[in-house]
């Protein structure tokens, strides 16, 4: 059987998703798009939809509106897939950590791969971070990675699923009653 | 024979146009770009991707776009007639449009819509430059009028009119408001995945090599203007795409319809006096 997997890293999509960011980063992404560093020549095409795309580019802390959107866009990408973390915030919550409206960093809700620090992180410092995303993106497998926080059951009223709230706060008990 | 071949490697041929046409892109901005292979591996890795199937209809009619496409592409390199053509090609467009009406997704919704104006755009001047071809050769048959002198000299306006319409197809600034890739994510695209957008994609790569078959019509059979004709329309569009910003449905409609008809009609009457 032919193998597929030496071509993943030669093909990566981005989907670009601001989780709550103060801009600066997803300045700095569009900076590496740009004429002077020109991602495009490793064939990185910013598709912003998630169903045909590889590699998940977050910036921002993960605000608490945002959550859901967050989970949602991850589990719509198909596997195999990497999560990139990109900027001081969105890897540890960086100057908003302890915000009462800010969940401190990606990873409490997704598996992360690559955390790329910095803020704003320096073009260089993403792209070096996405070629180390794609040769982990060549060693993923297709089974499905679950994200942490999507734990309370989605509503359905009148025949629509509703999935607001269905993100916990980090911290959160799930309340039995309400399932 | 080698119409057999060419209409097997139909597909790849596309693709290579595809991969230039990003690498020249590439170069009018000032970048290094991607390989020209890029389309390929693009393809290869959509085959090994998770596919998420919305609902079977809206895959099938994907897979069903691609293959009329290619039908029509043979069609045109086995010379049949070129009313039948334009009226396949149509088949293909409507088979997107209905599979993007299909799903739930909003943006699916305004992207077959769109496509279905930018339709109403472009399908009058396809045939308007049939009837053009058929008032000089007396047949719409395509062998026909690949044999005939250069048909540019007597259908200058048709084939501005023509040039209007190809970056409606080719989905290029300034006329790509059908696909928009930032504001509407890509239209009927957007709820394809894996596999089933493989074929989307192999498609636009069809869609190419059927508009630049059919510009060669315009050459008649001459082969060195065909040649002239295709590069210098390719650098043409891409430099075009490069330089202008998207416009509204509306104006597109508007231009095309008005510019774009009004010229063929003059040109056509023109003939049919001379
Ligand atoms: S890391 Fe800094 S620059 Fe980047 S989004 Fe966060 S706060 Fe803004």
């Amino acid at each position: 059987m032919f193998d597929f997997k030496p071509i993943r890293k030669k093909s990566p999509w981005i989907l670009h998703y601001n989780a709550g960011s103060c801009n600066g980063c997803d300045i700095e992404i569009l900076a590496c798009l740009s004429p002077k560093y020109d991602i495009e020549r490793f064939g990185v095409i910013n598709t912003g939809n998630p169903k045909q795309s590889d590699v998940f580019l977050v910036t921002g802390p993960v605000t608490f509106r945002s959550r859901e959107r967050l989970i949602e866009l991850y589990t719509q990408m198909p596997e195999p897939k990497v999560v990139m973390a990109v900027g001081s915030c969105t890897c540890t919550g960086g100057v908003f950590r302890d915000m009462y409206n800010v969940e401190d960093g990606l990873d409490r809700y997704i598996p992360v791969d690559v955390y790329v620090p910095g803020c704003a992180s320096s073009p260089e410092l993403i792209i070096d971070g996405l070629v180390k995303a794609l040769e982990i993106l060549e060693s993923k497998t297709k089974e499905i990675e679950k994200p942490f926080k999507l734990f309370r059951n989605e509503t359905n009223k009148d025949g629509v699923v509703n999935r607001r709230n269905s993100a916990l706060k980090v911290g959160e008990e799930i309340d039995d009653e309400e399932n | 024979m080698i119409e057999i071949i060419l209409i097997a490697l139909a597909p790849i041929i596309g693709g290579l146009i595809y991969g230039l046409e990003r690498v020249v892109r590439a170069r009018m901005q000032n970048r290094k770009g991607p390989p020209i292979l890029q389309p390929f591996y693009d393809m290869l890795k959509l085959i090994d991707k998770q596919a998420f199937i919305v609902n079977p209809y809206h895959s099938i009619l994907g897979i069903m776009h691609f293959v009329t496409l290619w039908v029509v592409v043979a069609f045109v390199i086995l010379g049949q007639n070129l009313l039948y053509v334009v009226f396949l090609h149509l088949l293909s467009a409507l088979f997107l449009i209905i599979a993007g009406f299909s799903v739930k997704s909003i943006y699916s919704h305004i992207g077959a819509n769109r496509e279905l104006q930018a339709m109403i755009a472009y399908e009058p001047i396809l045939i308007m430059t049939a009837v053009g071809f058929y008032m000089i050769n007396g047949s719409f048959d395509i062998s026909i009028i690949r044999e005939s002198s250069p048909l540019l000299l007597s259908l200058p306006l048709v084939f501005l009119a023509f040039l209007m319409i190809i970056p409606i197809k080719l989905k290029k600034s300034p006329f790509d408001a059908t696909e928009a890739h930032q504001e509407i994510v890509g239209g009927v695209e957007i709820e394809y995945s894996g596999i089933f957008f493989e074929f989307l994609y192999m498609s636009k790569w069809l869609e190419y090599v059927f508009i630049y078959l059919l510009l060669i019509l315009f050459a008649g059979n001459s082969q060195i203007l065909g040649a002239v004709l295709s590069v210098g329309v390719f650098l043409l569009v891409n430099l075009v795409d490069n330089s202008t910003a998207r416009i509204k449905m509306k104006h597109l409609i508007k231009i095309v319809l008005g510019i774009g008809l009004t010229l063929s009609m003059i040109n056509l009457i023109g003939l049919s006096y001379v």
